[in-house]
C-alpha cells in the first residue's frame, strides 16, 4: 500500500493514459468488457485519488520526480536546478483531483446511457479517458511547458468530444470554436512561458517562484498567462465561445469540460499566487480578477434568464458561478501583502471561493445532466417546446429541483455554504460586491424557476405521452452528485477544515511549494 | 462539532435549520388535517375553473418560456439591446476582443509597475 | 552572418504574431482562419527556437563537449512538442470545417453560424 501512495500521483495520470489506448482493443469483442473497463479504471483512480488525499492530510505535500532513481530526489547530482518533471500535489490540487475523479466516474457512467445510441462509442470513450488524463495533468503537475501539453490534450480530446454526433450542425460549429479558442489560449500560454524561460532558464514553478523577478517582459507574460487562462474559463468578455461550446456537446461531456474549466481556473490561481507570489503588484491583479468578476456575474446571469434552449441558460448560469469564485479568490489576491488583512478576511475570501469551486463542481454537472436527461427522452434542447414532463420524469424533476436549490443559494444547500463565507468576507472589502452578489443570487434562483416551469410544470402534453423515465445509468450518475451535494450540506465545517482551509493555505503560502521543490528554506 | 460553519461574523448550522424546518412541516400538515376531507373524484369539482370560460388545451394553456417575466424584459430593454451586442457568434470577434483584453491589461500593470 | 543583428528573429517571430492575429480577426473564410492559427503557431515556435540561440555556439548534439557556449537544447525539444501538438489541433480544425460545410453549404464565418445571443 505504501508504494500504491508513493507512486499514486503517476498512476493517477497514467492508468486513464493506458486504459485509453487498450479500449479499442477490448471493444473489439465486447461493449459489455469496454463498458466495465471504463467504470472500473476511474472507479481505482478515485480510490487511489482520495487515498492520496489522506495521505497528503497527514504527511504534507506530496513529491514526484518522473525519471530520477527515487521518487523525492528533485535536483540530480551535479546539477543545480530541477530539471526534471516533478508532479507537486499540495492541497489545492488534491481537491480538484477529487472533483474531477467524482465528476468524471459520474460522467461515464452517464455516458453508459446517454450515448448508447451513437456509432463509434469506442472511440468515445477513448477521447473521454484521455480527458480524465489532460485534466489530472493540469492539477498536479508542477512544470510550467507540462501544464501546456496536459492542457493541449484535454482541450482537443475536449472538442473532439464536443463535435462528437456529427449529424447535427450546431456541434461542429460549438466544437470548432472550441478548439480555435483552445488553440489561441494556449499558443499565447506557450509565447509567456517562452518569455519566461528566456530570462530564467527554469521551467518548474517552484524553482522560477524563487528567482523571479519581477520585470517588464515577467509583466508581460504574466498579462498574457492571465488572460488566456481565464479566457478558457469563461471570464467575461471572452465568455462569448463558452455557450456556443457546452451547449451542444452530449451532456456528459459538458459536466467534464466546466471542472476543465475550474482546472483553468486552478492554473491560472497557481501563476498569481505560486509562481508571481509576493512579486506581483496584489492589489492591481487582485481589482482586474474583482472587476472581471463583477462582470461575469452580472452579465451572465441576465444573459441566462434570456435564454431559451436549456443546456445554454445552463452554461450561462456557469459564467456566473464561476464569476463568485473570481471575486472571492479576487479579493484575497488584492489584500496579499498586507498579512493582517489576510488574517481577518482575506483567507476567508480565499476559502470561500474555494469551497464555491467544490460545490459548483457538484451541482454543476447534476444540472446538465438533467438537462440532458430532458434531451435524451424529448429529443430537443428548445424549452418552448418542452412541458408537463414532471407527471413522468419524477427522479429527473427531484434532482433539478436539488440542483435549482444549491445553486441559488437557497439554506440548507450546500451553495448557502460557500456564498455565505464569501458575502460575508468581501463586505468587508467593499460593499458594492456582496450586494451585486446576492441580486446575482435572486436573479439565478429566478431564471431556474423559470426554466423548471416550462420544462416541468403544467399539464401533460400529447406529444410527451409516451416519455418514461431516463434510464437507470442515468438516474445513478446524477444521484452520485446529489450524495455529494447532501453530504457538503450536512457536515459543511469537516469538509472546511479538512479540504478547504488546507487549499486556501497552500495557496496563499508560497514558501512550503518552493521547499518541496529544492529543499531549502527561500 | 462537524456541521458548524463559522465564518468571521456568525456560524451556520445546517442541522438547526433543518430541525426547524420538520417542525414547520409538522405544524403545517396538523393545520391541513383540519380542511375538507373528502371531494368527489371525477365531478366537475376536480376540473380546472377558469370564471366559467373554456378551458383550452395543454398545450394552449401552457405558458412557453419566451413570455414569462415579460416585465422583466420589458423594463430592461435597452440594458438588453447593449448586452446582446458583442453575443454576434461570430468567432473573429472572440478573438478581437481577447486581444484587446490582453492589450489592455498588459498596459495597466506596466503602468501600475512604473507607477510604483 | 555577423551582419544580420542578433535581435532579428525575434523581430520575424513578432512579425509573424502580428500577421496571424490580423487574419484571425478580419478575415471571414474559415480556412483562412485556420491558416492565420498555424501561421501563429509557426511564429510562436520560431521564438522559442531563436530565444535558445548562443552566439558562436555549437549545436547541442556532442557528449564530449567541444570548447565555447553551446546552443540551448531544451527550448528545441519544446518547439518538437509544440509541432506536434498543432498538426493535432490543425487536423481536428480542417474535419470541423468539413462538417460545417457539408452542413450549412458556407464557409463564412458569419453565414455558416447558428448559435448566437
Amino acid at each position: 500500500m505504501d508504494t500504491l501512495i508513493t507512486h499514486s500521483s503517476i498512476l493517477i495520470i497514467a492508468i486513464p493514459l493506458v486504459t485509453a489506448f487498450l479500449i479499442p482493443l477490448v471493444g473489439m469483442t465486447s461493449k459489455k468488457a469496454r463498458n466495465a473497463l471504463v467504470i472500473v479504471s476511474l472507479a481505482f483512480v478515485a480510490f487511489l485519488v482520495f487515498a492520496l488525499a489522506k495521505d497528503i492530510a497527514i504527511n504534507g505535500i506530496h513529491i514526484y520526480t518522473l525519471g530520477a532513481t527515487s521518487p523525492d530526489l528533485t535536483t540530480p547530482t551535479g546539477f543545480m536546478v530541477p530539471v526534471r518533471i516533478i508532479l507537486e500535489v499540495d492541497g489545492m490540487s488534491i481537491l480538484m483531483g477529487i472533483i474531477w475523479s467524482i465528476v468524471s466516474l459520474a460522467a461515464a457512467i452517464f455516458s453508459l446511457s446517454h450515448i448508447a445510441s451513437e456509432t463509434g462509442q469506442n472511440r468515445f470513450y477513448t477521447l473521454l479517458l484521455l480527458m480524465v488524463t489532460g485534466g489530472f495533468g493540469m492539477m498536479f503537475t508542477s512544470d510550467l511547458f507540462n501544464l501546456f501539453v496536459f492542457l493541449e490534450i484535454a482541450s482537443i480530446s475536449g472538442a473532439a468530444l464536443i463535435a462528437f454526433r456529427t449529424k447535427f450542425a450546431d456541434t461542429q460549429e460549438g466544437g470548432f470554436k472550441y478548439i480555435v479558442v483552445s488553440a489561441i489560449a494556449s499558443l499565447m500560454v506557450l509565447f509567456a512561458i517562452g518569455l519566461l524561460y528566456a530570462q530564467y532558464n527554469l521551467l518548474n514553478i517552484g524553482a522560477l517562484a524563487q528567482v523571479i523577478q519581477y520585470t517588464t517582459p515577467d509583466k508581460i507574460a504574466l498579462a498574457l498567462l492571465l488572460i488566456a487562462f481565464t479566457m478558457k474559463a469563461g471570464m467575461v468578455p471572452l465568455h462569448l465561445w463558452f455557450p456556443d461550446a457546452y451547449s451542444v456537446a452530449p451532456a456528459s461531456i459538458t459536466g467534464m469540460l466546466v471542472i476543465t474549466s475550474h482546472a483553468c481556473m486552478y492554473a491560472a490561481f497557481r501563476v498569481c499566487f505560486t509562481l508571481y507570489g509576493g512579486m506581483l503588484d496584489a492589489p492591481v491583479v487582485g481589482w482586474i480578477l474583482i472587476v472581471f468578476g463583477l462582470l461575469s456575474m452580472f452579465v451572465g446571469v441576465t444573459m441566462a434568464v434570456f435564454q431559451k434552449d436549456v443546456m445554454r441558460f445552463m452554461s450561462y448560469h456557469a459564467i456566473s458561478q464561476l464569476g463568485y469564485m473570481w471575486v472571492g479568490v479576487g479579493v484575497g489576491l488584492a489584500v496579499l501583502g498586507n498579512p493582517e488583512l489576510v488574517a481577518t478576511y482575506g483567507r476567508d475570501a480565499i476559502s470561500g471561493g474555494v469551497f464555491h469551486i467544490l460545490n459548483h463542481a457538484m451541482y454543476k454537472p447534476l444540472l446538465f445532466f438533467t438537462g440532458g436527461a430532458l434531451f435524451h427522452r424529448t429529443g430537443t434542447r428548445d424549452l418552448t417546446k418542452m412541458g408537463g414532463l414532471a407527471h413522468k420524469m419524477k427522479w429527473t424533476t427531484i434532482l433539478y429541483i436539488i440542483g435549482t436549490l444549491s445553486i441559488a443559494g437557497i439554506p440548507p444547500l450546500n451553495g448557502f455554504s460557500s456564498k455565505i463565507l464569501i458575502y460575508e468576507s468581501v463586505y468587508q472589502f467593499h460593499p458594492i460586491l456582496t450586494i451585486t452578489g446576492i441580486i446575482v443570487s435572486i436573479l439565478t434562483l429566478a431564471s431556474f424557476t423559470k426554466a423548471f416551469h416550462s420544462a416541468f410544470m403544467g399539464a401533460e402534453l400529447p406529444e410527451y405521452k409516451e416519455v418514461k423515465e431516463v434510464p437507470r445509468s442515468m438516474i445513478i450518475a446524477m444521484v452520485i452528485l446529489a450524495a455529494g451535494i447532501v453530504f457538503i450540506t450536512l457536515f459543511p465545517s469537516l469538509i472546511v477544515n479538512w479540504t478547504i482551509h488546507p487549499a486556501a493555505d497552500a495557496l496563499i503560502d508560497q514558501g512550503a511549494y518552493i521547499t518541496a521543490v529544492t529543499g531549502a528554506v527561500p | 462539532m462537524t456541521s458548524i460553519l463559522e465564518s468571521g461574523y456568525a456560524f451556520w448550522n445546517p442541522i438547526i435549520w433543518i430541525i426547524a424546518f420538520v417542525v414547520v412541516m409538522v405544524v403545517v400538515y396538523f393545520f391541513r388535517r383540519r380542511g375538507q376531507k373528502t371531494y368527489k373524484k371525477d365531478t366537475a369539482q376536480t376540473q380546472i375553473f377558469l370564471c366559467g370560460e373554456e378551458v383550452p388545451e395543454a398545450g394552449q394553456r401552457h405558458i412557453r418560456v419566451g413570455n414569462i417575466y415579460w416585465g422583466f424584459f420589458e423594463t430592461l430593454k435597452e440594458y438588453y439591446n447593449q448586452v446582446l451586442r458583442p453575443h454576434t457568434g461570430i468567432i473573429n470577434d472572440y478573438v478581437l476582443w481577447f486581444v484587446a483584453v490582453t492589450a489592455v491589461s498588459a498596459i495597466i500593470l506596466l503602468i501600475a509597475g512604473l507607477a510604483k | 552572418m555577423e551582419y544580420i543583428p542578433l535581435d532579428f528573429p525575434f523581430l520575424a517571430a513578432a512579425l509573424l504574431v502580428g500577421v496571424s492575429f490580423y487574419i484571425i480577426i478580419f478575415k471571414k473564410n474559415l480556412i483562412k482562419l485556420i491558416m492565420g492559427v498555424a501561421m501563429l503557431a509557426a511564429g510562436v515556435n520560431l521564438f522559442l527556437v531563436s530565444l535558445g540561440y548562443r552566439a558562436g555556439g555549437t549545436a547541442p548534439i556532442y557528449t564530449d563537449v567541444p570548447e565555447g557556449p553551446m546552443v540551448l537544447s531544451i527550448p528545441q525539444a519544446l518547439t518538437l512538442t509544440s509541432i506536434v501538438i498543432n498538426v493535432a489541433v490543425l487536423a481536428l480544425m480542417l474535419t470541423m470545417v468539413i462538417h460545417i460545410y457539408r452542413h450549412t453549404g458556407s464557409l463564412d464565418s458569419e453565414k455558416s453560424r447558428k448559435l448566437k445571443g
